[in-house]
């Protein structure tokens, strides 16, 4: 059974009194442990589909499954639920909580889960080192360097080991040394710790350092190698 | 406890802001503290000065006396002045005999009314007789020495050691007159009872009026008003061997004191709230502009896993620290502004050259407070949940971020 599956999925967004189709009626499978690159040039539809896998939107027509489950309709504390302890996210623009250090920013979503404190930070130490920021735990978003708050954002996908981590034009905003360091680092947890990662990118380096390319088109699946 | 944490370093992202709705927040705890501590402090002045020189806190009538106040509804206390005495929380029991008359010096005469007074017990606990000196205090029950009101003394064209006349009607239906000697003049500084106070004993009083041993009045004066609630039912409950008798609060006692009293406090109340609502809508104000800037932020929260509901948590966390801080910072500030009018007070005497008469009752021009701590305490908590309050929207709003969309946002 694929880790994630959509079926004939279509998402359409009302804009004045026209619509949109940001994704149409494609069908994807990603097997547990792939790692693969979602391409296609800006508005093909990759985030809105990266949106649909992450529920953190719902598809006007089709199915989304994740780990067995369906999750299209599923109401929002459920999605939320499943978000929290299935999924990790990685985003373009680093979104870690300013107010936050490093390390509380890494842990939020165990403490989101109710791990003990002692239990997270542990858990942090652990992925600090292995990401290459052992010694910056107590350091503030402000106080690190792009790719440096990139990996703390890594860190807090993978806090809470979720089957899959979706991460959405995570080297955009690096320069290219960060951004190879960047790709080496996830691809090593994805062979290592066998998590599978989802991205959106039309980065060439991106996506020559993929296993599997998803080129998309409008919206529509272009190709599949 | 984290999302404590997280709201706290939340509030102080924009330290300005949350500066400034603090200083608003716990200037208007310490406003509203400090002006009804003045209030009650001034009210308490009032009631205890209104008491000890009227009805007392607690006061006995005949039944028929209190709305007609007829002397001929004049009653015998028997033992009721030692029993209520014996009760905890009394300071002196106080019986009087109220007869109106008219007086007359060789040169003016004037109406008054004569009341007799047991003069010991009286001068314990009045403060215009307490201020007299020795000399011109009565000396007993039955002799021929008058204190009048300072105005009647003036009217009636007399002085200290004089002799003048009171003539009044008996329980008979007599007229009948005696002769007095002014001992003394008080000054009350309320015009009514200054041109006809005319104090005598109250046995020359009774004697006079044919009533002896009768009253019209046992005025109970209590240690401090708290032991109303004690002695009123023992009160009570003594006067059921007293059918004819009825026992009035001061309130029921002095209307216009307590109904003077009873307005300024609500009008007091209403600018009260408008203070405290026109603060609620700035932390309203505070609180929406730091959930719309943090618009993408909560949408990320939501997307890594946190539930509506959390977000309205943390929402509401913000407003519970904002509320807290301020109301322990403006309770110390009320505290301190309280202490400053307790001791040093705001004194009228700068402003004002008359005498001051709030409800029928005279007042010190020098304004002091006095602690109401179960107020201070009830209208902090009040500031509290007004706090909670002001975060229904933005919670509201923050729960209803979709994060997709918010994450798109710039």
């Amino acid at each position: 059974m694929p880790l994630i599956e959509l079926k004939s999925v279509s998402k359409i967004y009302p804009l004045g009194s026209q619509q949109v189709i940001a994704v149409d009626d494609l069908s994807l499978s990603i097997e547990a442990g792939e790692f693969t690159v979602l391409a296609g040039p800006s508005g093909s539809g990759k985030t809105t589909l990266l949106n649909l896998i992450g529920c953190l939107d719902e598809p006007s027509r089709g199915e989304v499954w994740l780990d067995g489950q369906e999750v299209g309709g599923a109401p929002q504390p459920q999605l939320a639920k499943l978000r929290l302890r299935k999924i990790g996210f990685i985003f373009q623009s680093y979104n870690l909580i300013p107010v936050l250090t490093a390390a509380e920013n890494a842990e939020f979503t165990l403490m989101l889960m109710g791990v003990p404190k002692s239990r997270r930070r542990q858990r942090v130490v652990e992925l600090f080192a292995e990401l290459g920021l052992a010694g910056l735990e107590e350091r503030k978003p402000s106080d690190l360097s792009g790719g440096q708050q990139q990996r703390v954002a890594i860190a807090r996908a993978m806090a809470s080991q979720p089957a899959v981590v979706l991460a959405d034009e995570p080297t955009a905003s690096l320069d290219s040394q960060a951004s190879e360091e960047l790709l080496a680092l996830m691809r090593r947890l994805n062979r290592e710790q066998g998590a599978t990662f989802v991205f959106s990118s039309h980065d060439p380096l991106v996506i020559s350092r993929a296993q599997r390319v998803v080129t998309l088109r409008d919206g529509r699946l272009e190709s599949d190698r | 406890m984290d999302l404590v944490l997280l709201a706290w370093k939340n509030l102080w992202r924009s330290r300005r802001r949350t500066l400034i709705t603090l200083i608003a927040l716990s200037f208007s705890l310490m406003l509203v503290q400090a002006f009804h501590n003045l209030s009650y402090g001034v009210y308490s002045a009032m009631i205890d000065s209104g008491v000890r020189a009227g009805s007392g806190h607690l006061v006995v009538y005949h039944q028929d006396y209190v709305a007609s106040r007829d002397e001929q509804f004049s009653f015998a206390p028997g033992q009721l002045r030692e029993q209520l005495s014996a009760l905890a929380g009394v300071a002196e029991v106080l019986p009087r005999l109220y007869l109106p008359g008219l007086a007359q010096s060789s040169r003016e005469s004037r109406g008054i009314l004569l009341t007799g007074v047991i003069p010991q017990a009286e001068q314990r606990v009045n403060p215009f007789l307490r201020d007299l000196p020795t000399d011109q205090q009565l000396e007993s029950l039955s002799g021929r020495q008058a204190i009048l009101g300072s105005r009647l003394l003036k009217e009636l064209q007399l002085k200290i050691g004089n002799k003048f006349v009171v003539t009044l009607q008996n329980a008979s239906g007599d007229l009948v007159s005696e002769m007095f000697r002014v001992r003394g003049a008080v000054q009350t500084g309320i015009k009514t009872i200054d041109s006809s106070l005319l104090m005598v004993g109250h046995q020359r009083a009774a004697a006079l009026a044919g009533l002896p041993g009768e009253i019209h009045e046992l005025a109970i004066v209590l240690q401090s008003q708290k032991f109303e609630r004690l002695v009123f039912p023992a009160l009570q409950q003594l006067l059921k061997n007293h059918p004819q008798q009825v026992g009035l609060s001061w309130e029921e006692a002095m209307p216009n004191l307590a109904n003077a009293i009873r307005l300024d406090y609500a009008s007091q109340k209403f600018i009260f709230i408008i203070l405290l609502l026109i603060v609620t809508i700035g932390v309203v104000n505070t609180l929406l502009m730091s959930v719309m800037e943090r618009f993408r932020e909560f949408g990320v929260i939501l997307a890594v896993g946190a539930s509506a509901m959390r977000l309205r948590l943390l929402v509401f966390s913000e407003a519970l620290l904002l509320g807290l801080v301020s109301m322990l910072l403006g309770s110390a500030l009320g505290s301190l502004a309280t202490w400053y009018l307790q001791e040093v007070g705001i004194n009228l005497r700068y402003f004002i050259d008359e005498t001051l008469e709030f409800g029928g009752v005279v007042f010190d021009p020098v304004l002091r407070a006095a602690w109401d701590r179960p107020y201070m305490l009830q209208i902090a908590g009040f500031m509290l949940l007004l706090s909670l309050a002001a975060a229904v929207y933005p919670a509201i709003k923050a729960g209803r971020i979709k994060p997709a969309e918010a994450m798109r946002h710039h």
